[in-house]
């Protein structure tokens, strides 16, 4: 269902996989169609293969579920990380509980998702990890005619000068770190706002919209689309 | 109020009842001491004295003069009067001209009344009259004016003594009284904890034996109460934790096939219809789960210093386009940092319930007001608005679970997001209630006061 978000340039080297070690069967499946237009996903019941497939440098990214059967997805992150492994993780957990959530960053995964989440949300967050998006070291991001000096907090469109609010630029930054890529509501909420809890979508879409309303000049071409029920993107290509 | 009900209690009035038998029984002792003394005193003299007026009488006539007046000189202590009286009943010899109405028997009396002179004052006497041999009469007397003197000594002691004996008595009985009114008073404020919803207070001990007999018990009941009702939210969470499971699963197969079905394929819009209904339950099931994680975690050890202040104008700022956009205008009142305890992540929650709350109950041109300020040392949040307020006979019903205000059936989770609230201030010792704003209704999350007052 996320063909339209699929990113404009493969993400990974072909031989590397995305290891799901998930051992709710429907679940796994479910996760495993998801991602099959994009990645090259193998399933880990155990979390064994993905373990020597992230030392051997096959994984691109590990979906780890926090219980699995005979193993605890935490420990095995633990265990990666002690080896120096950076493989992505992405934690996906029964446990909503904050302290659960910390638990599970603080053990070394890049990202939380609470179960029961929507296939999209999970399909932007593994988007954002294979691209290592987060871990780019930059004073300047660009994307398309749009450009945002970090440092001196100035944001540009095609050379116009735009003036934003702290949340508004820290809303924008977000979206200019994942260009063409899918940004889930939820994924604003626990990230620009650091909201953990639920919220309906309307008040994270009047932000959008007030920050439409500075970047696009009547006339110009929208820079952040809405993907119906999903979320949004910033179009690279503006 | 705490003053009359201090007269009232009966700790005092017994206090008082003590005081005043303190007081009666230490006169009591003073009068057994005073009427025992002088008795056997009198006594002791009434002994030597009938021996003395023996004696006396057996004695001749010159001798006994002689010693008499030695007597009344040198040892005026033990001999106050004499008086001789010749066969013919005329004084002879002594130091009072009136003969008191006593029969001469040789016994000793006391005459309360004796005067020694016409114009002197009477005091009680102890006299004796003995007949002698040749006709006359000897009488003997000896002043017992030290009976008076003790009785004024016994009396001025006792003067002295009752005041501060009362006052001792009163004021152990009011520190007795205040104690316990006191340990009453804990009692009861942990009973209208208990009652407010804090299952896991518990009844102090009195140290009254007794009471606390009482107590123990009490609190046996409170922990079975408390654990069985901890049963019932687990059976509910659990329940909740079964169905999600299979939801997802289900909300996932419908995902993957709305994937599947192409464009303009009669299946999708029931599909979608299926999958917003599956998400209004998800959305309860997750709030029934967040309750009960909520209330089981007591996520004490997660508290941290917070500003109660920055975390509304922090709310205000995210709610405010949305404000904007409806045409309700979105004011805040917290200039003055609230530093408490607590979890920034749940009251963040707890704040924004009631934000969301209020703009929904809000028409266009309308405000809503979020206020934090400090009151008697109590933190307070305050979210106002003017909307459609809230029925006084639904205020009670609105904090109950997933209750919501019945003409609001068509704003979904009204009741959730207060419930939510409501469980977060408990955790927080913060009570969450709701006021008129008159239009409007205002909901207000306020410290409790402090324990221990």
């Amino acid at each position: 269902m996320s063909k339209s978000n699929q990113p404009e340039s493969p993400p990974a080297a072909p031989e590397q996989a995305v290891y799901v070690c998930e051992d709710e069967p429907d679940l796994a499946m479910a996760i495993e169609s998801e991602l099959a237009g994009r990645y090259r996903v193998v399933l880990s019941e155990t979390g064994k293969e993905a373990m020597a497939a992230a030392s051997a440098g096959r994984a691109l990214l590990l979906v780890m579920d926090r219980g699995l059967k005979g193993a605890d997805g935490l420990q095995l992150v633990e265990e990666l990380r002690g080896k120096g492994d950076r493989t992505p993780v992405l934690m996906i957990s029964g446990m909503s509980g904050v302290n659960d959530r910390i638990a599970g960053l603080r053990a070394g995964g890049d990202d939380y998702l609470v179960k029961p989440f929507a296939m999209a949300e999970f399909s932007a967050r593994v988007d954002a990890l294979a691209r290592r998006l987060s871990d780019t070291p930059r004073t300047v991001l660009i994307a398309g005619s749009l450009s945002m000096e970090l440092i001196a907090r100035k944001v540009r469109r095609d050379g116009r000068e735009i003036d934003l609010l702290p949340r508004e630029f820290k809303l924008l930054e977000y979206f200019m770190r994942r260009p063409g890529l899918l940004v889930t509501r939820k994924m604003l909420l626990n990230d620009v706002w650091n909201y953990r809890f639920q919220v309906e979508s309307k008040f994270v879409d009047a932000h959008i919209r007030n920050l439409r309303h500075k970047l696009d000049a009547p006339g110009e071409k929208r820079l952040i689309v809405n993907l119906r029920g999903e979320g949004f993107r910033l179009d690279a290509q503006g | 109020m705490r003053r009359v009900e201090l007269f009232r209690s009966t700790p005092l009035r017994l206090a008082f009842a003590f005081a005043l038998a303190m007081i009666l029984l230490t006169g009591g002792v003073f009068s057994f001491v005073y009427v025992a003394t002088t008795r056997a005193w009198i006594a002791q003299l009434q002994h030597v004295f009938v021996d003395e007026a023996e004696k006396a009488a057996a004695s001749d006539e010159d001798r006994l003069r002689g010693a008499l007046s030695l007597r009344l000189t040198r040892d005026f202590r033990r001999l106050n009067y004499v008086a001789l009286y010749d066969s013919s009943g005329a004084l002879v010899f002594g130091n009072f001209d009136h003969r008191p109405d006593i029969p001469v028997d040789g016994q000793a009396r006391v005459v309360d009344d004796f005067r020694a002179a016409a114009g002197a004052e009477p005091e009680p006497t102890l006299l004796v009259a003995r007949a002698r041999p040749n006709g006359g009469v000897i009488v003997l007397g000896r002043s017992l004016d030290e009976v008076a003197t003790l009785r004024r000594i016994l009396a001025r002691a006792l003067s002295f003594a009752i005041l501060p004996l009362a006052a001792a008595a009163l004021a152990i009985g009011l520190f007795f009284s205040r104690r316990t009114a006191s340990r009453i008073r804990e009692i009861h404020r942990a009973i209208e904890a208990i009652m407010q919803g804090d299952l896991r207070a518990r009844l102090p001990p009195s140290g009254i034996e007794e009471l606390d007999g009482v107590i123990g018990s009490v609190n046996l009941m409170l922990d079975e109460i408390e654990r069985l009702l901890g049963q019932l939210a687990a059976v509910g969470g659990n329940i909740a934790h079964d169905l999600r499971a299979p939801i997802v699963n289900v909300r996932a197969t419908l995902e993957q096939a709305l994937a599947a079905t192409p464009k303009g394929d009669s299946l999708r819009a029931p599909v979608q219809s299926a999958l917003r209904q599956i998400d209004r339950a998800l959305t309860t099931i997750a709030a029934l789960l967040r309750i009960s994680s909520i209330e089981n975690e007591h996520r004490h050890s997660a508290f941290c210093r917070i500003d109660l202040a920055a975390l509304c104008a922090e709310l205000q700022e995210f709610f405010l386009p949305l404000a904007q956009a409806r045409g309700i205008a979105m004011t805040l009142a917290a200039e003055t940092s609230v530093w408490r305890q607590g979890d920034a992540d749940l009251m963040r929650e707890a704040i924004a319930n009631l934000v969301d709350n209020a703009l929904k109950f809000t028409p266009r041109g309308g405000a809503v007001r979020i206020e934090a300020y400090e009151r008697d040392g109590r933190g307070v949040i305050e979210v106002s608005d003017n909307g459609r307020g809230v029925p006084v006979a639904e205020v009670q019903d609105i904090f109950r679970r997933f209750a919501r205000a019945r003409d609001g059936a068509d704003q979904p989770g009204v009741g959730i997001g207060l419930s939510i609230a409501g469980t977060i201030a408990r955790l927080h010792r913060m009570e969450l209630s709701v006021a008129d704003n008159g239009p409007g209704a205002r909901f207000i999350l306020r410290e409790q006061a402090p324990k221990g007052r």
